[in-house]
């Protein structure tokens, strides 16, 4: 008898530890500190900081974190890195609020970099082009990353800096089939994001 | 409880001090060209587990299977090798560190990194010998019996410690770990001592075994955020220091001095001249630029193409962007459009650093210079946004 309860608690806390409290995403205007994006459906918030988010970033799914993910990180200061690492010795990449485009696409790559683990991953970038985000000037781009013992990944990145901080958002999922089934929907969220009015 | 302390001091001498067998064998192959094993079971479940890593390696997207670079690589691990040449699979990784490995059954990987930090072809052999040295002396399987002997002994250790005392401690488990780290020093020691011997009987440079470790410990001092090192006990390989010292030392009383000429290494300078651009990539997106300019320094004095050498100087000086580094990145790239074919890419970061300088009329130039020398470029449509400004 005591065996089966303690089986019961068990498969208790397996299971809760499997809830972890995605919500989903409502269609209309989302608000990601002040940066505002049309959301369409189907996308799950996942809930608080990822390891090495900032905290007021959002990651965003619909199959999987694995598979395809959405990740929005507004108002990154000068200074400061796109992800945190609590190792000491990661040189992690940071933020100048006269970056260019290039410098920022560079920013991203080596941030990925330092994401995956240095080494286990090649990050690069294409197809940079400027676009417009309310009304702010800024940029997109697409990124590859090979990583190892995982999946391709591609990805649609959108990014422009206002009053000296960053704001970056990315798609990446995996490659081939899920990029490419989300990517239109995801392309254009990034592309609607634009600053809260400050009023 | 006290009469039983001797017994618990004799395990843990038991334990930690079982490692230093290797040192008196004669230092020689253990198997023969050719090694399959056919009667420990232990020995061929490893290899199936091996076999079935291999699979999964061959299918990563990170192997560099450019025929130049695997070219390069197989013959000097075959001139090396000698009778065990068809015994090795050589696997390029894309993988900026400095590193190289081996597995029981002769998979041998080596990293990207490696062949940037060399100065010669000699110092590649002088890993890989190295590796082919863990090879024939099994260390792979004898680390297996290792750990599973250390970590049952210390299993009962401190199962015995329980019923002498009561209390309940890791301290068997912490001893085994400790003996089982030493174990592995020692079977570094031995393929660095076995590799440069094979060096040598391959007529590469022995003299090379020590410089790479120099080159290593170089490069750690120039670099600005320096890797954590782990405590003395848990090292898995000697220091770098310790091991520049007793190869250089070994091989000057063996050898003699280092007397050889220095020469272009052609087939060196080939592999990194026509692969300079991803190989650098890497190393730049991993932020380190005190390691990268070291790097550009060495290439510098070995005489890869200054070109591309100077738009990577104009590359780490770009992104370091530090007091002062605007202006040499802008003389970096100059001095590579300059002296060779610079990559276009040269063009338009010069032209983004006149940008940041406020010089719209300089960095338009330099930006229809970028696409005159790279009309499909990826970024057109962004170039143009900068020059209908």
């Amino acid at each position: 008898m005591t065996k089966r309860i303690l089986l019961l608690a068990a498969s208790f806390f397996m299971l809760t530890g499997c809830v972890t409290g995605y919500t989903l995403v409502e269609p209309g205007p989302h608000s990601i500190d002040n940066l505002t994006v049309n959301a369409n459906s189907g996308w799950n918030l996942v809930p608080g900081a990822g390891s090495g988010d900032r905290k007021n970033a959002q990651r965003w799914t619909r199959d999987g974190l694995l598979l395809d993910r959405m990740v929005f990180i507004p108002a990154v200061p000068d200074g400061e890195p796109l992800a945190v690492s609590r190792a000491k010795d990661a040189a992690m990449p940071v933020f100048h609020k006269d970056m260019l485009p290039n410098e920022i696409e560079e920013l991203l790559e080596s941030t990925i970099v330092k994401f995956f683990g240095e080494g286990q991953a090649a990050v690069s970038t294409s197809n940079l082009r400027p676009h417009r985000f309310g009304e702010n000037s800024g940029v997109m781009f697409d990124i590859n990353a090979v990583v190892t013992e995982s999946p391709m990944y591609k990805g649609v990145v959108g990014a422009f800096i206002a009053s000296d901080e960053l704001y970056i958002m990315w798609y990446i999922g995996a490659d081939p089939y899920y990029y490419d089934k989300h990517l239109s929907d995801a392309d254009a969220i990034i592309k609607s994001a634009t600053l809260a009015s400050l009023n | 409880m006290i009469h039983r302390l001797p017994t618990v001091f004799v395990l843990i001498a038991l334990l930690s001090g079982s490692t230093s067998l290797a040192r008196d064998e004669p230092l020689d192959h253990k198997i023969p060209p050719g090694y399959v094993p056919e009667e420990a079971r232990d020995e061929q479940g490893l290899w199936m587990e091996l076999d079935e890593l291999e699979r999964s390696l061959n299918k990563s997207a990170l192997l560099v299977r450019d025929p130049d670079i695997n070219n390069y690589i197989t013959e000097i691990v075959c001139r090396v090798a000698g009778d065990y040449c068809n015994d090795f699979r050589v696997y390029i990784i894309r993988n900026p560190g400095f590193n190289a490995s081996m597995t029981a059954t002769g998979m041998m990987q080596i990293w990207t990194g490696l062949i940037v930090r060399a100065n010669s072809t000699d110092e590649i052999a002088a890993v890989v010998g190295h590796e082919i040295a863990h090879y024939t002396r099994l260390h792979s399987l004898q680390r297996l019996r290792d750990i599973k002997a250390k970590a049952t002994a210390g299993s009962v250790f401190d199962l015995a410690v329980i019923l002498a005392t009561g209390y309940n401690t890791p301290l068997g488990q912490m001893t085994a770990m400790i003996s089982i780290l030493s174990f592995n020093r020692e079977q570094e020691t031995e393929a660095d001592l076995l590799g440069t011997r094979m060096l040598a009987e391959a007529s590469y440079n022995p003299h090379a075994s020590y410089k790479v470790w120099q080159r290593i410990i170089a490069e750690e001092e120039a670099a600005v955020v320096k890797r954590r090192k782990p405590s003395m006990f848990a090292q898995t390989h000697p220091a770098s220091d310790a091991r520049a010292s007793y190869l250089e030392s070994l091989v000057t009383s063996t050898y003699g001095d280092d007397d050889a000429e220095e020469v272009t290494d052609e087939k060196l300078l080939n592999i990194l001249n026509t692969h300079y651009l991803f190989l650098m990539e890497d190393q730049l997106d991993t932020n380190r630029f005190g390691r990268t300019k070291e790097l550009l320094e060495r290439h510098h004095s070995i005489g890869v193409e200054p070109s591309l050498v100077y738009f990577f100087y104009g590359e780490m000086f770009r992104q370091r962007d530090e007091e002062g580094d605007k202006q040499l990145a802008m003389d970096a790239y100059r001095h590579s459009i300059e002296v060779g074919t610079a990559p276009p890419d040269a063009y338009k970061n010069l032209g983004y650093l006149h940008l940041k300088s406020g010089d719209n009329v300089a960095a338009q130039v330099e930006f229809r210079k970028y696409l005159e020398a790279d009309p499909a470029a990826d970024d057109r449509a962004m170039i143009e946004f900068y020059l209908e400004e």
